[in-house]
């Protein structure tokens, strides 16, 4: 039972904070409540026995990706606060969508004879997991390389400076960028 | 050229297009000389063909034959018979003509003769191919250059009458591609067993899937096919197209469009539908008969009602295709025979109507039937060639018009008594609108505003005169073109007939 | 020491059969480095790096076309007919946007920087879209979406200095992140429903019975979803004019033939590999049977049929007001999208046979057209409808050679679109979808009217008069795509063989 007690536990925490991502108005307060949303999963996880997967998601979400979200937010001058206020007109389709969303998807896990293994011992899945990235899954562990790769070099294409690189040619004549800001 | 007579009057002009593009662009009068080279090829052939044509059979003539594409059993199959050799002539002696005709057009000369050579070969194949797909290449490939010639040399409304006629012809071709494939999976080779485009093949009931024998079945894909056709003709509810196009259209398109492309719609009906689907089209017979005089008393009353002379030719056309229908429904030799050589006569007379329109256009820029009158002491020579053409289109005895309309109308009573007396109606609503244009335009006061009027050019008699000749000939004499067509119609009246 | 799971453990022999994709990523990673020490306005190095890489993996897809189904790489990726086809067509497609990138001012502008990594991005999508057609395991569907995914954000947003390329890609990334989530939880419910992630060996699972109808609906749902992004089918389209229109005409070119055909290619085998099996199928009297049984929800091929009619009358109806030609071409590929649905629903080989024909001549005519916009482009500076009036006695012969891509994407003989057309519509009249192939025919009509809109700005519309000359690169190129879509449509064949014997070679289809 006290299994049960975790796993509900885990789930509330998860849920709630992520609804306060999504209805907070003030972008940092957002952020933080994220770690806890990220967190509950990494606790879901832990208690599947993924003990590597809840690892990497606390290392890896909570450590770096929402560190770095924290940052930018807290280093870049957007507003704190939303702009504006969300139109009704806007809320209740989406509410509605999102509920019949949740309906279909209750009826569907509720309703399916799933294909439920046997429960799988606690024991340490690291050096396993490890071994099978390196044999039968060493392709896709190759290819999500790739996959980084291509974002580097997004991210270092996309986040560059604004200005069309106006110290390119020795001569430093300012040419004129009308043709390239044509929208 | 002794055996590939029909690829080389369908593929001559093509030749002649591909060195048209090349010529270069300061020498119009040379891109003209090739153009003529080119139609002339045909239409020498043309008369080769008249004279060897072996009338006594109902077999495919001048039959040419090789694989193209092997995985989907396309034939290059041409040949012609008795239904389609008026076709072909008519097609010949046309396009050569009307390329004399557009000897003035000084707008983009290179573009215009390349794309009216194409136009002829597409006509030229659709007559003669004998595999449904050939048939199909061929009826497609004949849009676009109409869709351009229109389009760039037309009149005010150029843009919105090309585009008109592409899409109303290009959905009804698309219904006839569905009714092809329909087709093609369901028609066996009785000699190899794989399906076929073959029209031959198809016309056999015997290679028709079990599926294809279903009577409702059939009914469809007579409709899909119809639809298609009757675009084409133009049958009454699809008819407004061609008013429009035929009225922007240059006069040498006009010729084409009312002499031969009218036609492909019948020819279609009496090749494609007819002999595959011959009890669907006894079921269909009663309605193509009632189709068949709205169009004539309705294209009348049209004409009637013009006051542009092109207009009023072109509801004409309507009316005239009209006898062509109600004589194919009948379903009686005479009628059947009727209807083919009305379908040529038509072309013939048609040509001349718009041949003449376009010479006053040219010289008084307007088309208005009220702005003229007295026009027969000015132009005499002009008078005369008008008046032999409006004759002959209002049936008028001694012209050939009069035989195909007699034959009609002989052939088509026993079969619909009420509907043949009604669209009898029709001659006397034709002679109307031709007698009151004629009285109009060229008896009465003379206009003063055309003292100057210079009598027509020998070089648009020389385009006139010989279709003249034709109907004058075959209204004296029109045993030479019954001949030809004769055998086979009968025999496929005694194929399809009751 | 450790066991391995899978009865072919991966191994460096495995490569053998992989050869067109090791070298796709070998010239991305040479070219990638190359680029460092590119000098001068134009990165030659990268370019010729990867064009020539591109070619080497066409020759060696071409030399060595698979015969019968291989597994490689632990039954991750399976090397089959279907693969080789597709390994056929990316190297091409990205071949013919590296070669028309080199004299485009978008991409090679005065001042732009990264020029040489784009060429290496061409790689590298090749790469992604050869593995999304052989993807044989749920783990590699998902992350091959994701490599091309991901390089479609980066080359939408490359003007970088160009607001509409950045919104394109903002865009572009926010409704691939969306519709991927869709598909991953569409796909975790699959996992969950049969406890297997190898699209063979959910089947097996289906078969065994453990299958609710309504959860597998509801998964294949969700996972059409993802595969309907990546294709553009309504109603997961909403990315797609406003990217077209956004990202650099090349890329636009690239995004309208290469994911698409991916997308196609991913959905047939996952959708023949695990909805099907094997054993003819029931058929109405006369009509042809389905190569395959059908498993779980029987109706399946009536929702894509309804999907289909949706999508070509909605891109067709929608084209139809555009002025901009590149949310035109966006438009009309929506339709195009719609005609190949109708070959995917099937369920026949030839029904296969005609997606592949079609995509190859899609590919090739879809090409064509945007070189064109890209080549005036470059001289004109717009491509908008009205910039092109005149164009017929500016440059007699460009202008004829769009005609004939135009001519082509109706479906007018005799060009090769007609003949892709007719094979999609010759399946749909032999397995007796005659409504389908009714809408889809009328669909041809409409579109013909809005592709006329710019044969008629060329030919009837008068305009300047001064003669136009385009890059003689885009020149070259354009006569290289017009040529066969023109000779493909009078003798085809061999390009006909070629589909046949990919789709005798398919793993799928329940074989």
């Amino acid at each position: 039972m006290s299994g049960d007690l975790a796993f509900y536990g885990f789930a509330a925490l998860t849920v709630l904070s992520a609804f306060y991502v999504v209805f907070s108005r003030n972008i940092v307060h957002a952020g933080f409540s994220l770690l806890f949303t990220l967190f509950g999963v990494a606790g879901l996880y832990a208690m599947l026995a993924a003990d590597f997967l809840a690892a990497t998601q606390v290392i890896v979400y909570i450590g770096g990706v929402l560190v770095l979200i924290l940052f930018t937010v807290m280093m870049t001058r957007i507003p704190r606060r939303g702009a504006g206020g969300r139109g009704l007109d806007r809320f209740v389709p989406a509410g509605v969508f999102a509920l019949l969303l949740f309906a279909l998807l209750y009826k569907v896990i509720t309703g399916t004879p799933w294909a439920e293994k046997a429960p799988v011992s606690a024991d340490p899945t690291t050096a396993r997991l490890g071994a099978s990235f390196l044999t039968d899954f060493v392709f896709p562990f190759e290819f999500v390389s790739l996959i980084l790769l291509a974002a580097m070099i997004g991210a270092a294409i996309l986040i560059r400076d604004r200005r069309p690189a106006a110290d390119d040619g020795a001569g430093g004549a300012a040419a004129p960028t009308g043709e390239e800001e044509r929208s | 050229m002794g055996e590939h007579v029909l690829s080389w009057m369908t593929f001559a002009p093509l030749v002649g297009m591909v060195v048209i593009a090349f010529l270069p662009r300061e020498r119009p009068t040379l891109t003209k000389v090739v153009a003529a080279a080119a139609a002339a090829v045909p239409l020498l052939l043309a008369f080769q063909v008249f004279a060897t044509f072996d009338r006594s059979t109902a077999e495919m003539q001048f039959v040419e034959r090789g694989s193209w594409i092997a995985p989907f059993n396309i034939e290059y199959f041409m040949g012609i018979d008795g239904l389609s050799v008026t076709m072909v002539l008519l097609t010949a002696l046309l396009s050569f003509l009307c390329i004399i005709a557009s000897w003035r057009i000084d707008k983009a000369v290179k573009g215009y003769f390349a794309l009216f050579l194409l136009l002829e070969t597409g006509m030229m194949g659709v007559f003669c191919a004998l595999d449904f797909f050939l048939f199909y290449v061929f009826w497609e490939v004949m849009l676009l250059p109409m869709y351009f010639l229109i389009g760039i040399w037309g009149g005010p409304r150029k843009e919105y009458a090309a585009i008109k006629f592409f899409l109303y012809t290009l959905a009804g071709s698309v219904l006839m591609l569905l009714a092809m494939l329909a087709f093609y999976f369901n028609v066996r080779n009785p000699d190899t067993g794989a399906h076929t485009f073959n029209m031959l093949h198809m016309m056999d009931q015997a290679n028709h899937s079990p599926w294809l024998q279903l009577s409702h079945v059939r009914h469809l894909i007579w409709i899909a096919l119809f639809i298609g056709f009757a675009i084409k003709v133009p049958i009454f509810p699809f008819h407004t197209w061609l008013p429009d196009a035929h009225v922007e259209a240059p006069t040498a398109v006009s010729v084409i469009l009312a002499g031969v492309l009218l036609k492909m719609g019948t020819y279609g009906i009496l090749r494609i539908s007819y002999p595959m689907l011959p009890d669907a089209a006894l079921w269909f017979a009663y309605p193509l008969a009632i189709l068949g005089m709205i169009n004539i008393i309705y294209g009348a009353l049209c004409a009637m009602a013009q006051s542009d002379m092109k207009k009023l030719v072109a509801y004409s056309s309507i009316s005239h295709m009209g006898y062509v229908l109600l004589g194919m429904s009948a379903f009686t030799t005479q009628g059947i025979n009727g209807a083919v050589m009305q379908m040529f006569n038509h072309g013939t007379i048609t040509a001349m109507l718009f041949l003449c329109v376009g010479v006053i256009y040219d010289r008084a820029h307007h088309r208005d039937i009220d702005g003229f009158g007295g026009l027969g002491l000015q132009m005499p020579v002009y008078t005369s060639v008008f008046s032999l053409a409006l004759f002959a289109a209002l049936g008028l005895p001694g012209l050939s018009g009069f035989i195909s309309e007699a034959l009609v109308f002989l052939g088509a009573f026993p079969t619909y008594r009420t509907i043949t007396i009604i669209s009898a109606l029709g001659i006397v609503l034709g002679a109307a609108y031709v007698l009151w244009m004629l009285q109009r335009v060229f008896l009465g006061e003379k206009n003063p505003k055309y003292d100057s009027l210079p009598d027509i050019s020998a070089r648009e008699l020389a385009t006139l005169v010989p279709i003249a000749a034709v109907v004058v000939w075959v209204g004296v004499q029109p045993s030479p073109v019954l001949d030809l067509m004769r055998v086979t119609l009968n025999n496929l009246i005694a194929t399809v007939g009751r | 020491m450790f066991e391995t799971l899978a009865l072919n453990a991966p191994s460096w022999s495995d490569l053998r059969h992989f050869v067109p994709e090791t070298v796709l990523v070998v010239t991305f990673l040479l070219a990638l480095m190359a680029d460092l020490f590119a000098r001068g306005r134009r990165p030659a190095g990268p370019f010729a790096l990867a064009l020539g890489g591109c070619l080497v993996a066409l020759a060696a897809a071409v030399s060595s076309l698979p015969a019968g189904p291989r597994s490689i790489l632990g039954d991750l990726v399976v090397v089959d007919g279907l693969a080789g086809f597709f390994r056929v067509l990316f190297p091409l497609i990205g071949a013919i946007t590296i070669l028309f990138s080199w004299a485009s001012g978008e991409i090679m502008g005065p001042r732009r920087e990264h020029k040489g990594e784009f060429y290496a991005l061409v790689a590298l999508m090749a790469f992604g879209m050869c593995v999304m057609a052989s993807a044989a395991d749920l783990i590699m569907l998902y992350l091959s979406v994701e490599l091309v995914s991901l390089t479609s954000y980066v080359m939408a947003g490359y003007m970088r200095t160009s607001l509409r390329s950045t919104e394109a890609s903002l865009k572009y990334v926010i409704f691939g992140s969306v519709s991927s989530g869709v598909m991953l939880y569409g796909l975790s419910l699959l996992f969950g429903l049969t406890g297997e992630t190898t699209f063979v060996e959910i089947r097996a699972a289906l078969l065994a019975g453990r299958a609710d109808n309504f959860a597998l609906l509801v998964a294949m749902v969700f996972v059409l979803a993802g595969l309907g992004y990546k294709i553009a089918a309504v109603p997961f389209h909403f990315w797609c004019p406003d990217v077209y229109e956004g990202a650099p005409t090349p890329v636009t070119a690239l995004f309208s033939v290469g994911p698409k055909a991916a997308g196609f290619a991913l959905m047939i085998r996952f959708f023949y590999t695990t909805l099907l099996s094997p054993g003819g199928g029931q058929a109405a009297a006369g009509a042809a049977a389905p190569d395959g049984v059908i498993v779980g929800p029987a109706d399946w091929p009536l929702l894509i049929a309804i999907l289909s009619v949706v999508t070509m009358t909605y891109g067709n109806l929608v084209a139809l007001r555009q002025t901009n030609v590149k949310r035109l071409l966006a438009y009309s590929s929506i339709a195009h999208v719609g005609y190949l649905l109708m070959g995917f629903l099937m369920l026949t080989a030839a029904g296969l046979e005609a997606i592949l024909f079609y995509l190859l001549v899609y590919a090739i005519m879809n090409l064509g057209a945007f070189l064109f916009v890209i080549a005036l482009n470059n001289r004109l500076g717009g491509e908008e409808i009205s910039d092109y009036a005149g164009l017929s006695t500016r440059a007699p012969w460009v202008a004829l050679m769009m005609m004939v891509f135009l001519l082509s994407l109706t479906g007018l003989p005799p060009t090769a679109g007609f003949i892709g057309k007719m094979y999609l519509f010759a399946e749909v009249i032999n397995r007796h979808w005659f409504w389908l192939a009714v809408v889809g025919a009328l669909n041809s009509v409409v579109s013909l009217f809005y592709y006329m809109k710019i044969a008629k700005a060329m030919y009837f519309t008068p305009g300047e008069r001064a003669p136009l000359r385009l890059e003689p690169l885009h020149t070259a190129v354009l006569i290289l795509l017009a040529a066969p879509t023109l000779a493909l449509g009078v003798y085809w064949t061999p390009f006909k063989n070629f589909v046949d014997r990919a789709v005798a070679g398919f793993a799928g289809l329940g074989g």
